[in-house]
């Protein structure tokens, strides 16, 4: 007589995504105005004051969100009236989410974004604009860590991404 | 052995779906006319449950578990946690960051079966799960932060004290099923369906203890006031499911204080804390507060918003060490110097529970990036669940 011994089987406990595919804006070839979205992390300021004097004469407009949670609709209005819009910065868990998301959100109002991110959370951003069906997001990456350092440390590191910036936003 | 399965081979003309055949009757009686079905003792495939050690292996390496040996969850056992809800196996209830998961009903229930729940703690465990899903939580934060942040599960009401949750000694300790499965089971649904996988989608620096499992639910009847979910406009005889983003406890030892006002303010010095959250993004701390603790200060003529109005008043930090935290401090939480760690009376979320003894708990929270949520137990038609044998019904 044969008898089988058979394991029952176990479910599989990871869920199923929910998958969504957002619409990114290109960035526009020529451009007047750009907003600069302080999430008001250590450096952020120092981070987005530099790009600014960097980016020739435009107008920019700066707004202020909270790190870690999502900006106030008011506060993205606001971002919204320029035709591009650089958030900063995202370099710990928490706030690089709500960058991501925060761009997203504004990217759904029809404005382009950047987003910069600490490298040591640059992956993970890229996985959560995935996750959110924005895989394509622009996302530029700042030598982690940020915080804790002097103004002149953080405007060396930012120094080091303006070229990709550049690239980015197809100017000289 | 749970049960016996037919061989295709065997198959002639009669089902075998309805087969109630023994193990034992097969192995004896070589004749497969004797039986309803057409089995034979050659042709029979005995079922067992899964070796524990190896699927909690297995599942360890695909980082689908806490470190912790797990009850593998088979169809059988899933199929017992869904006898305690209404709602259907692949019913979505919400999607769940940063992954964005689909947290249906079956997932729900894997991932308790796994924490070694009882079916009875269904309920529990999945509007628990709704209920941080809400927007105000902020999920996205709380599971992607660096903060230690771990979310507390407090339960008020019938269906709380049924299935024994701990209100009492050590409730926040070991020792309670419910309450070490449920909390477990909260924190495989934030792995398993929301990803956050320690260093994937969960970013906390060193995270804490607090995040294998913490839940408890309220001593009602030992206190002197109010309990939290009547507070927040609930039926005493409604079952509610909090969820708190919070740090891990931090104990209030006063053993001498004789009135509430000194006893409440040894509770203040201890939420007054640099470098918590609060300290910088006031909002919610949670305070759970021993009876002892609570009759002291009752005795004196203190109601429950007299001790949140003391502690919201005096629970404060300097605005030099409160603006060391990650965001800047905002000018509108500064007042004389310095920084209240709760925004108004109704951040302190007091709850009573726990044994003898004169020690309170604090927790700080996650500052204004998230706030608590109360959902009741509620069959899908709305109407409140009494008894999990509501359920059988």
């Amino acid at each position: 007589m044969k008898v089988k011994v058979v394991e029952k089987d176990v479910l599989n406990p990871l869920a199923e995504i929910m998958m969504v595919k957002e619409e990114l804006n290109p960035i526009p070839y020529d451009f007047e105005s750009v907003s600069l979205l302080d999430n008001t992390k250590p450096g952020a300021n120092v981070i987005l004051e530099l790009l600014e004097k960097n980016l020739g004469k435009r107008k920019f407009v700066r707004v202020k969100k909270p790190a870690g949670s999502p900006a106030t609709i008011k506060q993205l209005e606001i971002a919204a009236n320029s035709e591009i819009v650089i958030l900063a910065l995202g370099d710990c868990g928490s706030c690089f989410s709500w960058i991501i998301l925060d761009a997203i959100r504004l990217e759904k109002m029809g404005r382009s974004t950047i987003s910069i991110c600490s490298d040591r959370f640059l992956n993970f951003a890229h996985e959560l604009a995935k996750s959110h069906g924005a895989e394509d997001l622009n996302i530029l990456s700042i030598k982690h860590p940020v915080a804790g350092h002097s103004k002149e440390e953080i405007e060396e590191k930012t120094l080091q991404i303006l070229p990709s910036l550049r690239y980015l936003l197809q100017i000289p | 052995m749970k049960s016996v399965k037919m061989d295709k081979k065997s198959h002639r003309s009669r089902s075998n779906e309805n087969c109630s055949c023994l193990i034992e009757d097969l192995l004896e009686n070589a004749k497969t006319d004797d039986h309803l079905c057409k089995v034979g003792p050659n042709d029979i495939e005995v079922f067992i449950d899964p070796d524990p050690e190896k699927t909690s292996y297995n599942f360890y390496i695909r980082r689908m578990t806490d470190g912790l040996p797990i009850i593998p969850p088979t169809r059988d056992r899933v199929l017992k946690f869904m006898e305690y809800t209404d709602r259907n196996p692949d019913d979505l209830l919400a999607v769940l960051p940063p992954r964005q998961g689909k947290a249906i009903i079956e997932k729900i229930a894997i991932n308790s079966v796994m924490a070694g729940c009882l079916p009875q703690f269904m309920p529990i465990v999945q509007h628990s799960i709704e209920a941080l899903s809400i927007e105000k939580f902020n999920l996205t934060s709380v599971n992607a932060t660096t903060h230690p942040v771990a979310v507390c599960t407090i339960l008020n009401g019938s269906v709380s004290r049924e299935i024994g949750a701990s209100s009492g000694d050590g409730c926040l300790g070991p020792g309670n099923l419910a309450n070490a499965t449920i909390g477990r089971a909260v924190r495989l649904c934030l792995i398993n369906i929301a990803g956050a996988v320690p260093g994937i989608g969960d970013h906390a620096t060193m995270g804490s203890p607090a995040k294998y499992s913490y839940a408890f639910a309220e001593s009602e009847f030992e206190s002197p006031w109010d309990s939290m979910h009547c507070e927040r406009g609930f039926d005493p005889l409604t079952s509610t499911t909090t969820v708190m983003a919070v740090e891990a406890p931090h104990n209030v030892n006063d053993h001498r204080s004789k009135h509430a006002e000194e006893l409440l303010e040894t509770i203040s010095h201890t939420l007054s804390t640099p470098g918590s959250n609060n300290s910088h993004v006031p909002g919610e701390v949670l305070v759970i507060m021993s009876p002892e603790h609570a009759r002291t200060i009752s005795r004196d003529g203190w109601d429950k918003q007299d001790v949140k109005n003391y502690l919201h008043e005096n629970s404060l930090v300097s605005v030099e060490l409160g603006d060391r935290g990650g965001r800047k401090l905002e000018k509108k939480w500064i007042v004389d110097g310095n920084i209240r760690i709760t925004r108004s009376p109704n951040d302190v979320v007091l709850v009573i529970a726990g044994g003898d003894g004169r020690h309170t708990m604090i927790a700080h929270g996650f500052g204004t990036s998230s706030e608590s949520v109360t959902l009741p137990i509620l069959f899908k038609d709305g109407t409140p669940v009494q008894s999990v044998h509501d359920f059988k019904e």
